[in-house]
């Protein structure tokens, strides 16, 4: 809302400087925005809150400023009029709760022609367009009383009759309904929304806009001045409906000041007159549902206890006076009524605020809190937020960067993954008003979104790129999972807010997707000259984070099983198992899919992998024990063996371990070696024993024995033979 | 007499004349071999008149001790010689680059929220969650904004369903907490949320921090103490702050919080708007509308909520003019926090 200042000293005799009273308006709760120098005169631009309507004018602002600053509010000399003549004109209100007052006017012999410069001057202030001096004086009078009006053509008024009523009522039950408005757009009116009529026709939209048959033109010579009160929740749904928000329906929607509508009526009558030179006649004015505020019982000692002071009965009451209140002082407790300006004042908590405010929050000392100590309730909590936290920092320390990406998906993206129908991840929740159509989608996977941050940084250049992400996706619950099933996995996920929503959404029977926590993490390195060789492929890499991730959590029971993830390498990719259940993949991006993207490198590779964290914290969070350090020394034996190429290491380690024997306290592959000396699909894997007993110094040759037992072991069930 | 002063003197000048460990064992062997000078002279001793013996072989072996000393020294500075050049034959060029290794960074948003989060921890709040596709009624209604009220406007919301929206603020966890936990309660609640605006200053997902205080005979007056406590942690001890009156369905009364601008000083720029002032949080008493929505008694207990945006925090402690650098996720500026 802009105020000139120049205007506002109209009403309220300010000494202060317009800074100063900037200031002032905005600590009591009328943000200035900017103080901008227009000509000689000083413009705010007022942030006004929702709760506010009777701000939205200057009267408005410059009452707010005579409770600041105790001075009174002056009203200037205009309201005298001249009445001649009757007004031979009906007026029915059909849905009184919709309007409760109706006054109107007729003015006649006026000269529409462009406004005086003055008048002209004052709405450009306020970024108002001047059009012509009857709309340009409903708009001064919007902007100086805050009450918006219309004006219509006489004589297009059929019957001489107003009614004011819903499209539903007036014709009926479903009938469609149109009117063509100021904007030269034919409406269809919606359901229920209240219209203003005339003996034959529709002719506005209460509250929102005039119909253009009825609209002052530029022949107009006898005009009827509108100036009602329509209740706001109907003007906002009609105004939603329609699409259509004015400078009327802003204001009506968040109420108008009942009382001041005949005073707002007999402004413009004034002020045509005055500019366009016409003739008041009478005016109509019907009032069926009276302003009636409910008393509301102020405690002082509540205002007190609520905002920590220690005010007098006397303080109190000086705050309150001059915002226009009814008061009755009683000696605990004050009796107050609200002006008609301030509907939205209920509630004792209302009116504290009020004393609050003019008294002013910066007098209010600041204190901390005098805490009860908390129960443990969140103990469960803090441990799962320690244990993301630790995966976090094992990222950072690993070098992988934190990335954060949008939570939206489109269609396109899981088709690009070439996820299959029936995948968990096709369940997506989607949004009816998205702001693009690839982004109309939650996800349910982190991993197109780094394709997206893959082919951004490659396209900027960054050779080397190691990002993660730890966020949430989202499965919807479809209508078809029984509620069996949903408790189960609800109690299976343990999120205990999934939980407390539970008795919401049964009674609305809608049904929240359910959330859970992913990492997923992108590496990718640019093929190019290295100071220093470093070979290892980077599956390993990647491979080995996941591990030590794992390894740091004290997860030791997880597993690598061949992949079947469409969007990876067959040959190098894994399902990631923790004991059953699986908790992720890591692996190669498919090389169709890399060569599908406009990425400018020769055969990039590209390590990706992504875990729900959600389903590896209640394996995480167990107590760790300490084992004591062996006092007796360790005997090693390293053996290398030919096998067939294509036994994996996990089966060889899974045979090795079965070899049961209480002396064998660690095992692990140090080489695997194809090539020369090896015979055609085979491989050589050697791998290292530590034996230890934890009663005694063990004997080499005891070893030896049981070493070769091993082999012979080991042989037997790979069908390998030793190495030379 | 002087024929072993004569020895000694001519020992000291070959010495001095070695180059080498080998010139070094050649001498000990001239002196100290089975043939050797010494060597001799202590076997000839039995030539030597009975009475001189004694003082004659002392002599000698006196010589002997020095000659051993001064080979033995001169073979342990040979050989750290020796180790030396060695050493320097394998000498690196040190300034070439360390084989690369470096840590990850923290994406600036979470790395602002940890902080914020640290200073709440600090103060007893415990750390709360909620889901971020909500029920209409958590993110509005139970916080006092009915359909058909003008504060929905205030958030333009993304819709899922009539009654599923994108949490639009991190209060609904407000309601979530409160309905399952009798006072007193004390947590924030960071997350994600979402409005559908996008801008140079709006993305369509963005960070809150929600806050919650309640219990018996909390008053405005701690949620200023509170707040400025946090804010002073946040932005320095010296920093000014504000408190101003605003609206917000869900608090009573209800609070703007400024700090004076980090920019200028409160001396007005581009930043503040000429101000002098950041809006940096919302709070206020929490509304006795929303205690009736958990089934508190505002008889009994009052409290205060708080809400902040950490991207605006984010932006102003980093200088970022570009609210979508944020989510670009271009390596080149992550790798700056």
């Amino acid at each position: 809302m802009r105020v000139p200042f120049e205007w506002l000293k109209e009403f309220i005799d300010i000494k202060e400087s317009p800074h100063e009273v900037a200031h002032r308006l905005t600590m009591i709760g009328l943000e200035v925005e900017t103080v901008e120098q227009v000509d000689s005169d000083v413009v705010f631009e007022v942030n006004v809150t929702p709760n506010r309507p009777d701000c939205l004018s200057i009267i408005g602002i410059a009452r707010e400023l005579s409770a600041a600053y105790k001075t009174p509010l002056v009203f200037p000399e205009h309201d005298v009029l001249a009445e001649t003549g009757e007004l031979d004109f009906n007026v029915d209100i059909v849905n009184v709760d919709l309007c409760h007052r109706y006054a109107g006017r007729v003015v006649r012999n006026l000269k529409i022609g462009p406004s005086p410069e003055w008048l002209k001057k004052r709405l450009e202030k306020c970024s108002i367009r001047s059009i012509n001096n009857i709309v340009d004086v409903t708009n001064y009078v919007l902007l100086e009383l805050g009450h918006p009006l219309h004006a219509f053509d006489l004589k297009t008024i059929k019957g001489r009759r107003i009614i004011v009523g819903t499209s539903n009522r007036v014709k009926g039950q479903g009938a469609r309904i149109k009117l063509k408005t100021l904007d030269g757009i034919e409406r269809e009116m919606p359901e229920d929304s209240l219209l203003i009529w005339d003996a034959e026709r529709p002719i506005a939209i209460a509250g929102v806009m005039g119909g253009m048959e009825t609209e002052v033109a530029d022949s107009t010579m006898d005009i009827f001045i509108e100036s009602a009160y329509f209740e706001p929740v109907s003007v906002r749904r009609t105004s939603k409906a329609l699409g259509l928000k004015t400078e009327s329906s802003y204001r009506f929607e968040r109420g108008t000041d009942i009382k001041m509508l005949k005073k707002a009526l007999d402004r413009a009558a004034y002020l045509m007159r005055e500019v366009a030179g016409g003739t008041i006649c009478g005016k109509i004015d019907i009032y069926p549902k009276r302003y009636k505020p409910d008393e509301i019982n102020v405690r002082y000692n509540k205002v007190n206890e609520t905002l920590g002071l220690k005010l007098t009965k006397e303080e109190i009451i000086d705050c309150l006076d001059g915002l226009g209140f009814e008061m009755k002082k009683l000696a605990n407790s004050l009796k107050i009524k609200p002006p008609a300006y301030r509907r939205e004042i209920k509630k004792e908590i209302d009116v504290i605020e009020e004393v609050a405010r003019i008294y002013g929050y910066d007098r209010i000392p600041a204190q901390l809190p005098k805490a009860t100590i908390m129960s443990q309730e969140s103990r469960v909590k803090s441990q799962e937020s320690k244990i993301k936290d630790n995966i976090k920092q094992s990222l950072l320390k690993s070098s992988f960067t934190e990335v954060i990406n949008y939570s939206f998906t489109g269609l396109q993206d899981i088709d690009l993954l070439g996820i299959g129908e029936d995948d968990e991840r096709r369940n997506l929740v989607q949004i009816k008003n998205p702001l693009k159509i690839e982004e109309s989608f939650m996800r349910t996977t982190l991993m197109p979104a780094f394709i997206k941050d893959l082919i951004h940084n490659v396209s900027h250049g960054n050779r080397e790129l190691r990002l993660f992400e730890i966020a949430r996706v989202f499965i919807s619950q479809k209508s078809e999972v029984s509620l069996a099933h949903r408790s189960s996995l609800i109690a299976h996920r343990k999120k205990d807010h999934e939980l407390s929503a539970m008795s919401h959404e049964l009674s609305s029977a809608s049904i929240l997707p359910i959330e859970c926590e992913h990492l997923a993490a992108l590496y990718y390195k640019e093929k190019s000259k290295a100071l220093y060789r470093d070979d290892t492929p980077d599956f390993y890499i990647v491979k080995g984070v996941i591990e030590a991730i794992l390894n740091d959590l004290k997860i030791y029971d997880y597993s690598f099983v061949r992949s079947s993830e469409p969007f990876l390498h067959p040959g190098q990719s894994a399902d990631i198992f923790i004991m059953d259940s699986k908790i992720g993949y890591v692996g190669v991006l498919s090389p169709a899919i890399v060569d599908s993207l406009d990425i400018k490198a020769h055969k990039p590779s590209v390590i990706v992998m992504e875990i729900d964290i959600d389903s590896i914290i209640p394996y995480a969070m167990q107590v760790v024990k300490y084992r004591p350090l062996p006092r007796y020394p360790y005997i090693e034996r390293d053996t290398a063996i030919i096998v067939d190429s294509l036994l994996e290491a996990a089966m060889l380690m899974k045979w090795l371990k079965s070899y049961s024997s209480d002396l064998i306290e660690d095992i692990y592959v140090f080489d695997v070696y194809q090539g020369e000396n090896i015979p055609e699909g085979k491989k050589s894997i050697a791998f290292n024993v530590r034996y230890r007993a934890s009663d005694r110094t063990l004997k080499d040759d005891e070893i030896d024995a049981m070493h070769k037992s091993l082999v012979d072991y080991i042989l037997d069930k790979t069908k390998g033979q030793l190495r030379a | 007499m002087s024929y072993m002063e004569d020895l000694k003197q001519t020992f000291l000048e070959e010495l001095k004349s070695v180059k080498n460990l080998a010139d070094l064992s050649s001498l000990r062997v001239k002196y100290l071999g089975k043939k050797g000078i010494i060597t001799s002279e202590l076997k000839s001793l039995s030539k030597v008149p009975p009475e001189e013996r004694p003082s004659h072989g002392k002599k000698v072996n006196e010589i002997k001790q020095f000659i051993e000393t001064e080979l033995d020294l001169q073979e342990s500075r040979l050989k750290q010689e020796e180790l030396k050049r060695q050493l320097l034959s394998e000498s690196l060029d040190i300034t070439l680059n360390g084989k690369f290794i470096s840590f990850g960074s923290p994406h600036p948003i979470n790395k602002v929220l940890s902080e914020v989060t640290d200073i709440f921890v600090k103060m007893g709040f415990s750390v709360e969650e909620g889901p971020e596709v909500e029920l209409d009624y958590y993110n509005f209604e139970a916080l006092n904004i009915p359909k058909d009220h003008p504060a929905r406007d205030m958030q333009d919301t993304f819709y899922i369903s009539d009654d599923i929206v994108l949490r639009t603020h991190t209060s609904p966890v407000q309601v979530r907490v409160m309905e399952k936990r009798k006072p007193p309660v004390r947590f924030i609640a960071p997350g994600k949320v979402y409005r559908c605006d996008a801008d140079i200053t709006h993305t369509p997902m963005f960070h809150q921090v929600e806050g919650l205080m309640v219990d018996r005979g909390i008053t405005f007056s701690n949620l200023k103490g509170v707040l400025k406590a946090f804010l002073h942690q946040m932005f320095g001890a010296d920093t000014p702050v504000r408190f101003r009156p605003s609206f917000f369905p869900f608090t009573e009364p209800s609070a703007e919080v400024d700090i004076g601008c980090i920019l200028c000083n409160g001396a007005g720029c581009r930043v503040c708007k000429g101000s002098g002032w950041l809006e940096i949080l919302g709070a206020g008493m929490v509304n006795p509308r929303v205690f009736e929505y958990v089934g508190y008694d505002p008889e009994e207990y009052s409290g205060f909520a708080f809400g902040m945006g950490i991207e605006r925090i984010a932006m102003l402690k980093y200088s970022i003019d570009d609210i979508r650098l944020f989510y670009e996720n271009d390596i080149r500026f992550l790798k700056q926090f």
